[in-house]
């Protein structure tokens, strides 16, 4: 019995250490073993999400998801990703995000064990960058990234804001729109992404004033907190507030409460926009207290497996670029009703992650639009009722 | 010479210690400066520290306004007025801050933290708050910071009172340190020169001060000791001086004490036998008088030299003076030796000398006492031999008088004797008795010779022989000439109421009274006092006191002789006898000496001499007067070669004034030479 296994075990371990690079696409449809290092917290719904669509995709897509979760300490991220790659048993590949340029001992520990490996959401950026350069040329088995254009999702979020105040006429004494802008931060790619957008929005409205762009470590409380002040300083300065860009939607929400700790009411007297897709944010958006949430980037995770499906099967997503950038999408009170329920129950089994691999001969050409979700989500059960 | 006084005083020594009064005035002249400029410094120190605490405050809370202003900008424009708050509420660590605040750009605090009630002096500072990012450069507001300077005050005077108590501590430890080097290097040199001159005051020697160092004190020190070299030097000779005789160089009599004492002490037994040889040279100043006191001078140092060879190494050579010797034996075997030892000096002395060509032969008596080193009274030595020596001078000048008991017993007679001289003179112990002078042709009494004599309450009637010369060393001669003469003119009183008005009276005059001026007027004084005539007096002279003062004898001699007296020359033919005497002299009368008298009639030679005298007087006109004539062919003789007068027992023996005058009133009867019954006196004395 344990002569067997011992031979099992061999065989198996000589097979993995000499497969070459490039003898996953010969397992062509076979059952792929991919772990995510999951830098987030357990509980956090953006990191949360993303590991529940990179598992549904895997159910979908013959792909073995296994998380690892860092808790937001990058060390024990750190831990768990070298721990990975000295695996005897290495996986097909491995998913990091490059947050805090953490991901980056990771990387290079795994081009030296021979593991692939994707950036996820956070991507190689400044020195490191420069160091490494793109991905397959100085650290081979890095395939590449996969991002949000979340400067995209700031600037439409800004958009939006300015249009309904225009409708509105929420001009102040000066005849311009003044905006509050609550970023999260002021140093993370993705924060400085959205805030580009809506900077990029508003030099493009010269109507439109960002009075502050203060930044409330994406919290609520911290939000709800700079946004009183704001509305009390504006309230000195005689400025009328006309919507609260928010980066993400907990901060959307402490500003729509200190609006209404002000006394005004969000939706009528001031709009305010969020990112992330939120359950809360869709409820305030069904509230009409909020404008809109923009997002939808948490399906990363999903897209990931997809291009990882398609990279495993000969379809290299490189084809076209290793850096894979995902539009996001605003979900506003008039698609509100088709994703509610994808994202309040997290029902992310509904889609058919099969749909999105890449077509024959248009390798690394997805469409990932909110409309193409739409459409590949199976009916919902009991939805006649 | 008053430093000096002051330091022999204990008192003010003790008061005055030297090293401490110049450190307590060192002290007292620096230390009040010291503590003023210490005081003065620091506080000045101090003003100017607290003026310059206030600048640093005040640029101290302005850097904190400014650099909490950059750190609230961004906060502060982000709208997280918690964190303005908290980066305000940093700042209140500082506690001389009171107060602070943050203005936005409407003016409202955002944020106000006050630590503490401003009670003290505050002052505040307000910067301006600016925000600026890449894109955008504001005012975000204001920073204002109300501060107290009541911890510069208190950290002044905190400062100034520990300045103030170091000032102190290091003033007192200046004291101290004054007061130790001081005592050092002041206090100690100075003791040591004092206490060099204690030592040197107590015992007269010369000590150096023990100083080494080469600063001021060590070159006063070596200065002073230089100083005391010389004196030391000078102490020497001066000690060797006042120990010994210049000329001779030999110790002197300071020595002579001095010596008997080591003597006593190093004596080998109690038992041995020390001589003493006291010489005296005999007719000293005879060698002075003929060859002048260079040449007496050199005889001295020719004698000491002899003493010098004539001795062995043991035995002591001193000059006590003149031409007094003493030679010490510090141990002979007995008496005799001492004897031999004593004459051997004597010969050693009388080898001849030359002085100016002459040959002189020096002779010398000695007196010697021999004393065992035990004897208690061994510093009597030099008077026992004195003792001695005036028995050889007296007796037998050129010999050896060895002191023995008969000397002593004499010596002690004649002490007592001069002791008892003012006694004698206060109770009339003294008597004049009178001996008649009578004409050898009329056998009448022409004159009485007035002649002492000491009825001693103990030792019963004494001659004058045994006591002038203790009268005349007594410095008595004077009084006792007074006496006499007094005596003589109440004689002469008795004399003329008995009848006999031509009888005169004979007094002696001894030598020293010739040299007396004012004689003759208190002879003529006391002779209008008992209203006699001078010239019923005679004086009378022998030629030893003419020959030691020609002139103020011969001065006295003519104004006595005016006066009416007359002159004699007593005991002619034993002394010098010198014809030029007889001539130069104002003589009236001679007086043969009784030597010549006694063997007359059987001696021709003196037979011989009396008339060659009595041949010469006649000649000169002198009267001549024969003493000692006892019988009667003496008195014929006399009379036969021209004698005048005669004079002894013959006649009549010296008799008390009473006793005479009832001889004289037998005699005035027609049987005569019946010889008084008064008591004998022998040998008859005519001083």
């Amino acid at each position: 019995m344990t002569v067997v296994l011992r031979i099992m075990l061999a065989v198996g371990m000589a097979f993995g250490v000499l497969m070459p690079v490039g003898g996953a696409v010969a397992a062509d449809a076979g059952r792929l073993n991919i772990v995510f290092v999951n830098p987030g917290k357990t509980g956090e719904v953006y990191w949360d999400m993303v590991a529940q669509t990179m598992q549904a995709a895997g159910r979908k897509l013959n792909a073995h998801v296994e998380v690892l979760t860092s808790e937001r300490n990058y060390r024990t991220m750190q831990e768990l990703g070298l721990g990975v790659v000295a695996r005897a048993d290495k996986p097909d590949f491995l998913i990091l995000s490059n947050e805090e340029s953490a991901a980056v001992p990771i990387l290079e520990a795994a081009e030296a064990a021979g593991v692939k490996t994707v950036l996820l959401s956070n991507t190689l950026i400044g020195d490191d960058a420069a160091r490494l350069g793109p991905p397959r040329q100085k650290l081979k088995t890095w395939l590449g990234d996969i991002t949000t254009d979340l400067q995209t999702a700031g600037a439409r979020m800004a958009n939006a804001l300015i249009a309904t105040a225009r409708a509105e006429k929420w001009q102040s004494p000066d005849g311009k729109i003044h905006i509050l802008g609550v970023g999260g931060d002021e140093i993370t790619p993705s924060s400085i992404a959205r805030n580009a957008g809506l900077q990029l929005a508003v030099a493009a409205a010269p109507d439109v004033v960002v009075d502050r762009m203060l930044f409330a470590n994406w919290t609520q409380s911290e939000a709800e907190q700079v946004t009183m002040n704001y509305l009390s300083w504006a309230t000195r300065k005689g400025i009328r507030p006309a919507g609260v860009w928010a980066g993400n939607d907990p901060m959307a929400l402490g500003a729509i409460k200190a609006i209404s700790t002000a006394g005004l009411v969000p939706g009528q007297d001031i709009q305010v926009v969020g990112l992330n897709w939120s359950e809360d944010a869709l409820r305030a958006i069904r509230a009409g207290r909020l404008l809109l949430t923009d997002g939808g980037h948490f399906l990363l995770g999903g897209w990931s497996i997809v291009l990882l499906r398609d990279y495993a099967d000969g379809c290299d997503f490189a084809a076209t670029s290793p850096h894979v950038e995902v539009k996001t999408s605003a979900i506003t009170s008039t698609n509100l009703v088709s994703v509610g329920d994808l994202i309040k129950n997290r029902a992310f089994d509904r889609i058919d992650f099969t749909r999105f691999k890449a077509k024959v001969g248009r390798c690394g050409q997805y469409d990932f639009s909110i409309d193409a979700l739409i459409s590949s989500l199976a009916p919902l059960e009991g939805a006649a009722e | 010479m008053r430093n000096a006084d002051d330091m022999t005083d204990p008192k003010r020594n003790t008061q005055a210690a030297p090293s401490r009064s110049v450190v307590r005035a060192m002290i007292g002249a620096t230390v009040p400066v010291l503590l003023v400029v210490q005081l003065l410094a620091s506080a000045g120190v101090e003003a100017s520290s607290f003026w310059s605490q206030i600048r640093q405050l005040d640029a101290r809370i302005a850097r904190t306004a400014e650099s909490r202003a950059e750190l609230i900008a961004e906060p502060l424009w982000k709208m997280r007025y918690d964190q303005v708050t908290s980066v305000l509420n940093e700042i209140m660590h500082d506690e001389t801050i009171a107060a602070a605040a943050v203005y936005d750009d409407t003016g409202v605090a955002i944020a106000r933290v006050v630590a503490r009630p401003a009670d003290q002096a505050v002052s505040e500072v307000s910067r301006p708050i600016g925000y600026s990012n890449g894109n955008i450069a504001v005012q975000a507001g204001r920073i204002a910071i109300a501060y107290s300077y009541a911890t510069v005050y208190a950290d002044t005077g905190s400062r100034l009172m520990l300045l103030l108590v170091v000032g102190l501590l290091a003033t007192l430890a200046t004291v101290v340190a004054m007061r130790i080097s001081a005592n050092i290097f002041i206090g100690k040199p100075l003791a040591a020169i004092m206490s060099a001159i204690q030592r040197s005051k107590q015992d007269g020697r010369a000590y150096p001060a023990d100083i080494k160092s080469s600063n001021e004190f060590g070159q006063l020190a070596r200065a002073f000791n230089a100083m005391q070299l010389t004196t030391s030097g000078a102490l020497d000779r001066l000690g060797h001086m006042a120990a010994h005789d210049p000329l001779t160089g030999l110790p002197n009599r300071r020595s002579l004490s001095e010596h008997l004492v080591t003597l006593s002490r190093d004596a080998g037994s109690p038992d041995s036998l020390i001589a003493f040889c006291f010489i005296d040279l005999d007719d000293f100043k005879g060698i002075n008088d003929t060859f002048g006191h260079d040449a007496g001078d050199k005889f001295l140092v020719h004698i000491s030299e002899r003493l010098r060879d004539a001795v062995e190494p043991q035995d002591w050579v001193a000059r006590l003076g003149g031409d007094e010797f003493v030679v010490i034996r510090p141990e002979v075997s007995n008496e005799a030796t001492a004897q031999a030892f004593a004459r051997q000096l004597l010969d050693a002395i009388s080898e001849p000398i030359r002085l100016h060509d002459k040959q002189v032969v020096p002779r010398a008596s000695i007196g010697l006492a021999v004393r065992r080193a035990g004897d208690p009274e061994l510093s009597h030595l030099p008077a026992l031999a004195d003792i001695a020596l005036y028995h050889a001078k007296s007796k037998a000048p050129g010999t050896v008088a060895v002191l023995d008991e008969a000397l002593q017993r004499d010596y002690r007679r004649r002490r007592d004797l001069e002791l008892a001289i003012p006694a004698g003179f206060a109770e009339g112990q003294f008597e004049v008795w009178y001996q008649s002078q009578v004409d050898l042709e009329s056998q009448a009494v022409v004159g009485l010779e007035a002649l002492i004599r000491w009825r001693h309450p103990e030792l019963g009637l004494i001659g004058p022989g045994e006591f002038l010369p203790l009268i005349e060393r007594s410095g008595n001669n004077a009084r006792l000439t007074r006496y006499v003469l007094t005596d003589a003119c109440r004689a002469l009183q008795r004399l003329a109421s008995a009848g006999r008005p031509h009888i005169r009276i004979a007094i002696n005059l001894p030598p020293s009274e010739l040299a007396d001026h004012s004689l003759a007027a208190e002879l003529r004084a006391t002779c209008a006092r008992f209203d006699v005539a001078a010239s019923l007096l005679e004086l009378e002279i022998t030629e030893g006191s003419l020959i030691n003062n020609i002139a103020s004898a011969s001065e006295t001699l003519h104004r006595l002789r005016r006066l009416g007296a007359t002159i004699a020359l007593d005991d002619f033919g034993t002394g010098y006898s010198s014809l030029a005497h007889l001539r130069r002299f104002p003589l009236d009368k001679v007086k043969i000496d009784k030597a010549f008298i006694s063997e007359i009639p059987a001696s021709a030679e003196d037979k011989a001499i009396v008339g060659v005298i009595a041949s010469l007087a006649g000649t000169l006109g002198l009267t001549l007067v024969a003493e000692g004539i006892e019988r009667a062919e003496q008195a014929e003789a006399m009379r036969e070669m021209g004698v005048t007068l005669g004079q002894g027992y013959f006649y009549q023996r010296p008799q008390p004034l009473d006793a005479v005058l009832q001889w004289l009133e037998k005699q005035a009867a027609p049987e005569s030479h019946v010889l008084a019954d008064s008591p004998s006196l022998a040998p008859e004395f005519a001083a």
